[in-house]
C-alpha cells in the first residue's frame, strides 16, 4: 500500500491543531459512544512513545539496536475543569468514587488531519482499551486536573469522515498489535 | 461582531456612564464626560492552544473628566469635598466592572469569541492631572480595562 502523502504544500508546516487526540467511551451498556477532543486550553502536548531500546555492540564495534516495544503516552497539563467538558465530568466522577478500573475503558483516536481530506477521509489510528489517568487536582486561579493518556497499541488503522465529535471511523486494516 | 461597538453597548448599561455623554476614540474635555479609547493589543500576548483556539486580550482605557474644587479639605461637619466625591464616583465604575466580572456578565463578542473575564488593570482610578486651560478646571482620571477572550474561529474540530 502506497504511503499517503501530506496534504500540505511543499515546505508548509503542519499546524499543531491538525494532530488531534479524541477520547471515546460509553455510558452503561449499548448506548452510543461519547467523544471529546483532548487539549482544550492546553498549550503544548506531545505523544511520547517511550521506546524500550536495547543496544549491544559486537567485538568489531558495530552497534545493534533492538526496539522491543513502545508505550505511547500523552500528557495534558493543564487540563482545566471547564463547563461543558464531558470527559472532565466523567473523570471527576470516577475520581470521587475511586473507581480506578473504569479508567481503562477508553478508546482513543489519533487523527492526523495533515493526511487525507474531507472527501476521502482523514487518516486515523484507533486504540482500544486505553487508560486515562488523572494526576492531580487543584492549581492557582483555576482548577487544573491534569491527565495522562496511555495508548494501548491495540490499533486499527482507518479514516474519519469529518473533524467533529460525530465522525464515522472506517477501518482500512485489521487490528495491529494488541 | 464588532468588539468596539459591543464594549460601548456594555458600558451604556453602567450607572456611572449611562447618564453622561460618552465618546469613543474622541476626547471632549468637559465636566462629567466619559471617553472610551482603544489601546494596542499585543499579539504576542496571545496564547495558542493545541486545538487551534487562541486566548486574546482586548485592552481599552476609559478617561473621565470632572470639575475640580480648589477648596481645602476641611474637617467641617456637613462639608463634602467635591474632588473626593468625584473620585468615589469613578471608583464606582471600577467596582461595577468588577461586580459584572464576578457575575459573569460580559460584553458579547460573538459566537466565535468566548469572553473569559473583564477586569480593571488597577484597583483605583489613575489621576492623570488637572487641565487648567479650561474653566472650570478639570481633573482627568483614567482606568484601563482588559477583556480576556477565547477566539475559537480557527478551531478545526467542531
Amino acid at each position: 500500500m502506497a504511503v499517503q502523502q501530506f496534504n500540505l504544500d511543499a515546505g508548509q508546516r503542519a499546524e499543531r491543531k491538525l494532530l488531534i487526540t479524541v477520547a471515546e467511551w460509553t455510558e452503561g451498556s449499548g448506548s452510543t459512544p461519547t467523544r471529546e477532543i483532548l487539549g482544550t486550553r492546553t498549550e503544548d502536548s506531545s505523544i511520547e512513545y517511550n521506546p524500550d531500546i536495547e543496544t549491544t555492540t559486537d567485538i568489531l564495534g558495530i552497534n545493534y539496536t533492538d526496539l522491543n516495544r513502545t508505550q505511547p503516552q500523552q500528557d495534558f497539563d493543564p487540563y482545566l475543569i471547564l463547563g461543558g467538558s464531558k470527559l472532565g465530568a466523567k473523570l471527576n466522577d470516577i475520581r470521587r468514587r475511586n473507581a480506578l478500573s473504569e479508567l481503562s475503558q477508553f478508546t482513543v483516536y489519533i487523527i492526523t488531519a495533515f493526511v487525507g481530506d474531507a472527501s476521502g477521509g482523514y487518516a486515523a489510528e484507533k486504540h482500544t482499551g486505553c487508560t486515562i489517568t488523572y494526576n492531580s487536582i487543584g492549581g492557582d486561579s483555576n482548577v487544573n486536573f491534569p491527565i495522562s493518556v496511555y495508548f494501548s497499541n491495540n490499533i486499527t488503522l482507518g479514516t474519519v469522515n469529518k473533524l467533529a465529535d460525530d465522525f464515522e471511523f472506517t477501518a482500512t486494516s485489521g487490528t495491529i498489535g494488541g | 461582531m464588532d468588539k468596539n461597538e459591543q464594549i460601548v453597548n456594555y458600558f451604556l448599561t453602567c450607572p456611572q456612564i449611562q447618564d453622561s455623554p460618552l465618546y469613543f476614540n474622541f476626547i471632549q474635555a468637559e465636566d462629567s464626560t466619559t471617553q472610551i479609547l482603544t489601546d494596542s493589543n499585543d499579539i504576542y500576548a496571545n496564547k495558542t492552544y493545541i486545538d487551534g483556539s487562541e486566548l486574546k486580550l482586548y485592552n481599552f482605557t476609559i478617561i473621565m473628566f470632572r470639575s475640580v474644587s480648589p477648596n481645602a479639605v476641611a474637617k467641617v461637619i456637613g462639608y463634602t469635598n467635591e474632588n473626593i466625591v468625584d473620585l468615589a464616583d469613578i471608583q464606582a465604575l471600577i467596582d461595577w466592572v468588577t461586580d459584572q466580572n464576578e457575575l459573569k456578565n460580559f460584553p458579547n463578542f460573538g459566537e466565535n469569541c468566548i469572553v473569559q473575564s473583564i477586569k480593571p488593570t488597577t484597583l483605583n482610578p489613575i489621576f492623570s492631572g488637572i487641565d487648567t486651560e479650561v474653566s472650570p478646571n478639570l481633573a482627568v482620571y483614567n482606568v484601563t480595562f482588559q477583556v480576556e477572550y477565547l477566539d475559537i474561529s480557527k478551531k478545526i474540530w467542531r
